[in-house]
């Protein structure tokens, strides 16, 4: 059974069975990745590229091998390693947006982003007097897409999260995409939350940036990957300079390498590629898909149930949105909710969940948010939604 | 670590729970206790900073004794502030400040006590200490 290779899921919390429900934070790791990691560091630890002997060659091939599992599971032309969504997303801001932007231009964002798809690129705006504009969300927790058309008028750039962590909804990327590139613009998803869910073909799916994390699919944390078509690569410059990163180097200057070790300056996270190739090949052992019909199965039964305990629930829960299920009860406060749970085994999520913009356009400061992965099943959902009830009952 | 009298006998009470629910409703009932500081009278710098939710709390001192007023919406963090209302209520400032911030780990009510986790404990704690110290 696929739970049973993920060694945490025996731990017990507070003397009750861990039932984990933060899965939109990070994902737990099956045992191959966590093996991955100790064979390394156990067997072939060494810094990468430059050494002729055979750790370094390990070593290199693979860290390498990460990229080139991530070119071919994803079909992108270009894939940058990076700590994670976050420096993805910053890298784009400094290597391609200063490169590209100038005062006046336009970035169209969201509503629903992540504080790392927003904070960026208000401090470029800062820096480079860029025009951010911000598509609102609807009462269905949906983009606003009239305001979408009317703010994508001039667009240099649209950033747009796949989907979002708070309301689990995916957003309508194609046609984001399409309307997008025929405005001019370059596009970025934010897929932190997407492609766990559900694999992504990146020349097919025609954005020009993507940006997502390991840990967030049962990979390590501290990698990540910025997807990249060439003709957006191309457009891009170096902005962190050091070692692996150069051709050569003079006291006159330097030249740079072509590929994507240009973007990677200073000795990668090997460690971290090796254990997200382990993950990666691991997802490729069971269908993703119908797991994550499974799950969606499973949100939307607790989201019915959680709405017959009076809880508000924010979100939606379409085929294609996200497992995730956020909610408030109308008179228990969402931090006593938390402990609560805590208390007997449940690890749920509460807080502004980095999209104050969102909490502030649905008019709530935080939520409870579970939010449920490959590992977890329909009887810790039920024993979730019958702790909550003697919750409800007993603090209401 | 010696606290006064009235926060080691709660201290005691709490260790002989195992139940860490048990606890927690312990510490919920624990609300009732603070002396509650009246919404129109919150303000910037009766706020808890760091805390998910809104917590305020204000130092009076009457004839140099302590009276603690404070209010929260969460009711673990109003629970807290019932017990440093029990722990500092009648005290001195002198010797208010000697109590230390672990009572909260010391009950079982929070797994860490490190500055950088945002429970709002310990930056409570924190700005009623500074706040006596002036």
């Amino acid at each position: 059974m696929l739970r049973d290779q993920f060694p945490i899921m025996q731990r017990r919390v507070n003397g009750h069975p861990l039932v984990y429900l933060d899965n939109a934070a990070t994902t737990q790791k099956p045992q191959v990745v966590i093996d991955a990691m100790n064979d390394y560091y156990s067997k072939s630890n060494a810094n990468v590229h430059r050494a002729v002997h055979t750790l370094a060659g390990e070593a290199t091939e693979g860290y390498e091998s990460c990229r080139n599992k991530l070119k071919q599971r994803y079909n992108a032309e270009r894939v940058i390693l990076t700590s994670g969504t976050t420096e993805a997303i910053n890298l784009v801001a400094h290597a391609w947006g200063r490169a590209n932007l100038k005062e006046g231009d336009v970035i169209v964002l969201t509503e629903m982003e992540h504080h790392s798809d927003i904070v960026p690129w208000q401090m470029l705006a800062q820096e480079r007097g860029v025009e951010l504009r911000y598509v609102p969300v609807t009462e269905h927790f949906t983009l606003d897409m009239d305001a979408f058309d009317y703010a994508l008028d001039g667009a240099a750039l649209v950033c747009v999260v796949h989907t979002s962590n708070v309301l689990g909804v995916r957003n309508p990327l194609e046609e984001i995409i399409a309307k997008s590139h025929d405005a001019g613009a370059r596009v970025l998803i934010d897929a932190a939350q997407g492609v766990p869910h559900a694999s992504v073909d990146f020349e097919a799916f025609g954005a020009d940036f993507m940006a997502f994390s390991a840990h967030k699919m049962c990979g390590p944390t501290g990698i990540g990957a910025l997807l990249v078509t060439q003709d957006v690569f191309d457009e891009m410059e170096p902005f962190m300079g050091g070692g692996d990163m150069i051709d050569t180097v003079t006291i006159e200057g330097s030249t740079y390498q072509s590929n994507e070790h240009k973007f990677e300056a200073g000795t990668p996270r090997i460690a971290e590629a090796i254990g997200w190739t382990a993950a990666l090949e691991w997802m490729e052992t069971f269908d993703l898909e119908a797991e994550h019909t499974r799950l969606i199965k499973i949100a939307s039964w607790v989201a019915d149930q959680l709405r017959d305990l009076g809880m508000d629930v924010y979100g939606r829960h379409g085929e294609h949105d996200a497992a995730v299920v956020s909610f408030l009860h109308p008179t228990i406060n969402s931090e006593d909710m938390a402990h609560l749970l805590d208390a007997r085994g449940f690890a749920v999520r509460t807080g502004h969940h980095c999209a104050q913009p969102l909490l502030t356009r649905l008019g709530i400061s935080g939520t409870v948010r579970a939010s449920f992965y490959v590992y977890n099943t329909r009887e810790e959902a039920e024993s979730f939604v019958d702790e909550l009830r003697i919750i409800v009952e007993k603090f209401s | 670590m010696t606290y006064p009298e009235a926060l080691q006998e709660l201290i005691e009470e709490f260790q002989s729970v195992e139940d860490k629910r048990e606890r927690l409703e312990m510490l919920f009932e624990l609300a009732d206790e603070v002396v509650e500081l009246p919404q129109d009278q919150w303000s910037e710098e009766t706020r808890v900073k760091g805390c998910q939710s809104e917590a305020h709390v204000r130092i009076s001192i009457n004839e140099g004794r302590i009276q603690f007023l404070s209010s929260a919406d969460a009711r673990m963090v109003q629970g807290l502030m019932g017990i440093l209302t029990i722990a500092l209520d009648g005290l001195t400032p002198a010797q208010a400040v000697l109590i230390p911030p672990s009572f909260a780990e010391e009950m079982g009510l929070l797994n860490t006590l490190t500055p950088s986790r945002s429970n709002g404990f310990r930056n409570m704690y924190d700005k009623v200490m500074a706040e006596l110290r002036l």
